[in-house]
């Protein structure tokens, strides 16, 4: 930017001196073309000298400062619509990235939860597939414990009730069953061995 | 002095076993001391008090304990009984009443053996009933024996009311 302006300063100066040359050129008449030459030549020295003084040097550099503030002024306005359509811009990429990245990383969580949710659903039902096994092998194994238990207890009580229901008629009655009530049936057991009786005690050694 | 049928002495129902022979021949005997003392002195005595047991024994075989004679032949014949009497041994849920054992024995002396002595005891376990044992046998006559006999009809029982 400051190369541009120096140049545009230098043209400008350039366009000035070229005008009041061309100017002075015109106004003399052809006849004194000669003096008009030196007090032109003259005039033009004494007009750069003017021109190239300090004031007008001055005068360039304020205004060199003005156009170059306008300039800077310009560019800075650009460069801030600029910056602005670019921070913008900036903004919206970064939205649609960062929307973007998280929606994949949304979609690949969204993915892993899944397939860890279908692992364990699956995991629950083999699980559960093995539990209804073993729990139907158990059952059968404690159905089959329990039917030889009982088969076993059935057995011990067929094999041991007349002790059973002897020791219960024992605890139940027997300290209220009179001898003399069982008389007549042992009377009667002693009747129906009499002979076996008769016989040892007449025969026996 | 008068016999059974079968030549022996006739025992009283209050005799059931040795423990009553034995007290038997020990009076026996002191009476029989007794008299003899007495006759020696030449004395009279009257009949000393004798127990109820001897009393029957003597009213039974129709004795004269107050003869010397028919005193040993009594005494004799006891003594002869000991030695040959068939022993049963009954075993009872609980002990026998008196009256009981006297209607046992009575059944028993009537129509098993006249001079039968007994022998009880005691099994609590047999419930009811008796367990008889002679010289060479057992018989179990108890109620558990018949549950034992029966243990078929009540599993019977059992299943049917099951």
């Amino acid at each position: 930017m400051l190369q541009i302006s120096i140049v545009g300063l230098v043209v400008v100066a350039t366009v000035v001196l070229v005008g009041l040359f061309w100017k002075n050129s015109r106004a003399r008449p052809a006849n004194k073309a000669n003096q008009n030459k030196q007090n032109t030549t003259q005039a033009a020295e004494q007009d750069v000298e003017h021109i190239f003084n300090d004031e007008f040097r001055e005068e360039l550099r304020n205004r060199g400062r003005l156009h170059f503030e306008k300039i800077i002024g310009e560019n800075a306005m650009f460069l801030q619509q600029d910056l602005r359509l670019t921070t913008s811009q900036l903004n919206d990429y970064m939205k649609q990235e960062i929307t973007r990245t998280l929606q994949e990383e949304f979609t690949k969580y969204e993915e892993s939860i899944t397939d860890a949710k279908q692992l364990a659903v699956d995991s629950i039902e083999k699980t559960k597939v093995a539990i209804d096994e073993q729990r139907q092998i158990l059952g059968a194994q404690l159905e089959k414990q329990v039917g030889e238990e009982k088969d076993r207890l059935i057995g011990r009580f067929e094999k041991n009730m007349a002790d059973i229901i002897n020791h219960y008629v024992l605890a139940a009655i027997g300290n209220q069953i009179d001898l003399s009530d069982q008389l007549e049936y042992i009377l009667g057991e002693l009747n129906e061995n009499k002979q076996a009786i008769i016989e040892d005690i007449t025969n026996g050694a | 002095m008068e016999h059974d049928t079968e030549g022996g002495m006739k025992l009283p129902l209050g005799v059931i076993g040795r423990v009553d022979t034995g007290h038997l021949q020990r009076e026996l005997a002191a009476l029989d001391e007794f008299m003899n003392q007495a006759a020696l002195k030449d004395d009279v005595p009257a009949l000393p008090r004798t127990s109820k047991l001897l009393e029957e024994l003597a009213t039974d075989n129709h004795v004269d304990l107050s003869r010397a004679k028919e005193r040993q032949q009594l005494m004799k014949d006891f003594k002869s009984l000991l030695s040959n009497a068939p022993l049963l041994h009954i075993s009872f849920a609980s002990d026998p009443s008196p009256a009981f054992l006297r209607k046992l024995l009575s059944w028993i002396r009537s129509e098993v053996h006249p001079r039968v002595l007994l022998q009880i005891g005691l099994q609590p376990s047999i419930a009811a009933g008796c367990v008889v044992q002679t010289r060479n046998k057992y018989f179990d006559l108890s109620l558990r024996r018949h549950f034992l006999e029966q243990s078929g009809e009540l599993v019977k029982r059992l299943e049917v009311g099951a």
